[in-house]
C-alpha cells in the first residue's frame, strides 16, 4: 500500500496495475529486493523484512550480510554487466544475527527505453536447514567405519568417503578393482555387476590388497544409487575390513583345539586311576585267596586283573587314536553318504536288539569339506551311545535316528534316540574328560574324540536331553569355516 | 570276624558304577566283618537304603543315572537317612568334574573322602573310624596319614608360598606322629 501512495500521481488504470504488481511482489514466496547499481535497496517485500530486517536507506550488503562494504565477489554486479540472470549460493546474516544459508536468484530489470540493466531483482530463499542436514549427512558419509564409494557402469569411482580416501588415497576416477585389489580388470565374482544387472543389494566376501600390499578381507555390500529406476547408472559399494575378525576366528579355532587337548591330559589321569583301582582290587582278592587257600577267590581276583589289564590296552589304543592327526584331512564329501554308511554298519546290530535305526537324509544338502573318516568316527560314537542308551531304557518302541540338514550355511548332523536320556549333572561333563557312565565298559573317550574332531572342523557339538526322555546330539559345522580350513590345509601342503 | 558275633554286624552300602571296584571294596569290608550291600548308581542305592538302612555308605561321585551328589541330596531330605555317615571314594577329587561335587558333600555331610586308587587297609580304617569303632594305634596313624595326604594334595593345587609353608608344617606334624 505504501507503493500506491508513493505513486499517487499515476492515473487510475495505471494505479490498479501497480497495485497488482505490488501485491505480486509481496506474495511471492521469496525474500525479494530490488537493487540499483550503487547497491541501494530501493524496494523489498514483506518476506525480506521478516528475514533480513529493515532495509530502507540500506545498501544490499548491509541488509544481507550486516557488512559495511560491498562483497569481494558480487554476483549482482555480474548481472548488471552481462544482463543474464543467475543463481548463487550465499552465506549471510539474518535479522536476529544468526548465520543464514540462502540461495539467490538474480534477475536483470530494464526500463523499456534503454537496453542496459537499471536494477536487479534478487529473490532469495533460506536453505540453512537443508545445508545443516547436508553437512550432517556428509559427516556421516565420511566418518562411517566403512569404505564407501560410488562407481559408474565402467567401475570408475565417482565419489568416495573420507575413510576411503584416508586409506586408499585420492580415487581420482580410478577403477574400483584397481583400488581394492590392484587388478587391471574387473573381478570374477563382482557383487556390483550383479547390482547393475538386477538393481538389488548384493553382499559378498572379498580378498583384496591394502595400500601396503597386505592381504585384506572385506565384506562388500553393493546397492543401487537410485530407487526403482529401470537403468542403474551408479552403484554404491560399501566395504568393511574384516581382516582382524578373520584373524580372531582363525585363532579361536586353534584355541578350541588346544583346549580339547589340555582337557584330555587331565582326563587321562582319571582313567588311569580307575584302572589302578581295579588292579589294586584284583591283587587284594588274589592275595586274600592265596592266604586262605580259596581257589574261587584267586580265580575272581585273577579275572579282575585280566579285565583291568585289557582296559589298559584299550585305553592306550583309544588314546593314540585320539591323539593322532592335528588337522583334519578335508575333502569334498556328501554328508548323506556318510550317514548311509553308518546305517549299513549298524543295521544288524540294532535289529537283534529291537531298536529301529533310521536316517533322515536331505538330498538338497550339498557336499561339504569334511574329514570323511573323522565324521564317520563321530557318528559311529554317537550312534553306539544312542544304542547303549536304548538298551538301558525300558521303553517299548525304541529308535535311533540320524538326521542331515543345512541351516543358514551350517551343515547339521543330528543323532536322536528315545533311550534312557542323560542326567543334567552328567550332561555338563560328557564332553570334558575321560568321563564314562558305562561302568567298566567304556574308556570315556568316545564323546571326547567326537568333540575333538568336530572342533578341528571348526564346528560345535551340543546335546539336548533329559533323564528318561532320550537324547539329541547335534553337530553344527559352519560351511565358511570348513572352506577356510580347507584352504589353510591346502596352503600347508 | 569271629569276635563280632555277639553284636549286630554293621551294614555298609557300596555305591560304584564299576563292578570290579564294588567287588573289591565289598570283599575288603566282608573281610573286616561288615555286611555289604551293593548298588551301581544313585537310583539303585536309594532303593537299597529304603529296603535296609545301612550304617555307612561308601559312595562314588560320577555315576550314570543318579550321581553321588544327587543321591546324597535325596538322603538329606529324610531326617533318618541324613545321619548316615558317608565315605567318598572317587577318582575325580582333583579335577573339574568332581571338585564341586566333592566340596558340596564334604561341606554338607560328615563325610571323608578317599582318592582312587585306595588300598584296602586305609579304606577299612576310614570306615571304622567313621562308624566310631575302635581302631588300634597303627590304624589311627594310617587314617591320620590319609587326612594329611589329602590336605597336602589340596594345598599343592594352589602351590603358592602360603600353601607350601602349610605343607611343610603338615609334613613336620606327620614325622612327629611317626616317632
Amino acid at each position: 500500500m505504501q507503493a500506491i501512495k508513493k505513486n499517487s500521481r499515476a492515473d487510475k488504470g495505471d494505479l490498479d496495475l501497480r497495485w497488482i504488481h505490488q501485491e505480486l511482489f509481496n506474495q511471492i514466496p521469496f525474500n525479494a529486493a530490488v537493487i540499483d547499481r550503487d547497491f541501494n535497496i530501493i524496494e523489498a517485500n514483506q518476506a525480506f523484512i521478516r528475514y533480513f530486517g529493515r532495509w530502507k536507506g540500506k545498501k544490499c550488503y548491509e541488509a544481507y550480510k550486516k557488512s559495511n562494504r560491498p562483497c569481494a565477489h558480487c554476483n549482482a554486479m555480474e548481472v548488471f554487466e552481462n544482463g543474464r540472470s543467475s543463481v548463487t549460493d550465499e552465506l549471510g546474516i539474518d535479522r536476529r544475527g544468526r548465520p543464514a544459508h540462502y540461495v539467490v536468484h538474480i534477475a536483470p530489470l530494464r526500463k523499456k527505453s534503454s537496453g542496459k540493466v537499471d536494477y536487479v531483482l534478487e529473490m532469495s530463499t533460506d536453505v540453512t536447514e537443508t545445508k545443516h542436514w547436508q553437512k550432517e549427512y556428509q559427516i556421516l558419509f565420511d566418518r562411517v567405519p566403512c569404505y564407501i564409494s560410488v562407481i559408474d557402469r565402467d567401475y570408475r569411482i565417482t565419489r568416495a568417503n573420507e575413510s576411503f580416501r584416508e586409506n586408499f588415497g585420492d580415487f581420482d576416477h580410478r577403477y574400483c578393482y584397481e583400488v581394492y585389489k590392484k587388478r587391471d580388470k574387473k573381478c570374477a565374482r563382482c557383487p556390483a555387476a550383479l547390482t547393475f544387472r538386477d538393481g538389488k543389494t548384493h553382499k559378498s566376501e572379498q580378498v583384496g590388497l591394502s595400500r601396503t600390499g597386505e592381504r585384506t578381507h572385506y565384506i562388500v555390500t553393493t546397492t543401487p544409487l537410485s530407487r526403482g529406476e529401470s537403468k542403474i547408472e551408479h552403484v554404491i559399494e560399501i566395504c568393511t575390513d574384516i581382516t582382524d575378525l578373520k584373524k580372531i576366528e582363525e585363532s579361536m579355532i586353534e584355541a578350541e583345539r588346544l583346549a580339547a587337548v589340555g582337557e584330555t591330559v587331565a582326563g587321562l589321569a582319571h582313567s588311569i586311576k580307575n584302572i589302578l583301582m581295579g588292579l589294586e582290587g584284583g591283587m587284594y582278592i588274589v592275595s586274600l585267596g592265596m592266604k586262605k587257600d580259596d581257589r574261587t577267590r584267586i580265580a575272581e581276583g585273577w579275572e579282575m586283573l585280566e579285565r583291568n589289564f585289557k582296559k589298559t590296552t584299550q585305553l592306550v589304543k583309544d588314546f593314540l587314536n585320539f591323539a593322532k592327526g592335528q588337522l583334519p584331512d578335508l575333502d569334498l564329501t556328501d554328508p548323506n553318504e556318510i550317514v548311509a554308511e553308518i546305517i549299513e554298519l549298524y543295521k544288524r546290530n540294532v535289529a537283534a536288539k529291537g531298536i529301529r535305526l533310521t536316517a533322515e537324509l536331505d538330498r538338497s544338502v550339498k557336499p561339504a569339506f569334511l574329514d570323511r573318516k573323522g565324521i564317520h568316527t563321530c557318528l559311529t560314537n554317537l550312534v553306539s551311545n544312542a544304542i547303549d542308551a536304548c538298551n538301558m531304557s525300558d521303553a517299548g518302541d525304541k529308535f535311533v535316528k540320524i538326521k542331515v540338514g543345512d541351516e543358514n550355511g551350517t551343515l547339521i548332523f543330528e543323532v536322536i534316540d528315545n533311550g534312557c536320556g542323560i542326567d543334567c549333572e552328567i550332561k555338563k561333563k560328557i564332553f570334558t574328560t575321560f568321563f564314562t557312565t558305562k561302568g567298566g565298559e567304556g574308556t570315556g573317550l568316545g564323546l571326547l574324540t567326537t568333540r575333538k574332531i568336530i572342533n578341528e572342523h571348526g564346528g560345535k557339538i551340543m546335546v539336548h536331553s533329559q533323564k528318561g526322555q532320550g537324547a539329541r546330539f547335534r553337530i553344527e559345522l559352519p560351511r565358511k569355516r570348513l572352506e577356510l580350513l580347507y584352504k589353510k590345509g591346502r596352503e600347508g601342503k | 570276624m569271629a569276635e563280632k558275633t555277639n553284636q549286630r554286624r554293621k551294614i555298609v552300602l557300596v555305591v560304584d558304577d564299576e563292578a570290579d571296584i564294588r567287588k573289591y571294596l565289598a570283599t575288603a569290608l566282608q573281610e573286616a566283618g561288615f555286611k555289604v550291600l551293593e548298588a551301581a548308581d544313585g537310583d539303585e542305592a536309594l532303593i537299597k537304603v529304603k529296603e535296609n538302612k545301612p550304617d555307612l555308605i561308601s559312595l562314588d561321585l560320577i555315576m550314570p543315572r543318579k550321581s553321588g551328589v544327587k543321591f546324597h541330596r535325596e538322603l538329606l531330605k529324610n531326617k533318618d537317612w541324613a545321619k548316615i555317615p558317608i565315605i567318598i571314594v572317587t577318582g575325580h577329587a582333583r579335577d573339574d568334574l568332581g571338585r564341586a561335587d566333592l566340596k558340596e558333600l564334604t561341606m554338607s555331610g560328615p563325610g571323608l573322602y578317599l582318592e582312587k586308587p585306595v588300598n584296602p587297609k586305609s579304606y577299612i580304617v576310614a570306615v571304622k573310624k567313621l562308624l566310631g569303632e575302635k581302631v588300634n594305634e597303627s590304624e589311627e596313624t594310617t587314617l591320620e596319614k590319609i587326612k594329611i595326604q589329602n590336605e597336602i594334595k589340596d594345598l599343592m593345587e594352589k602351590a603358592d608360598l602360603n600353601s607350601l609353608e602349610k605343607i611343610k608344617s603338615l609334613l613336620k606334624k606327620n614325622n612327629d606322629s611317626k616317632t
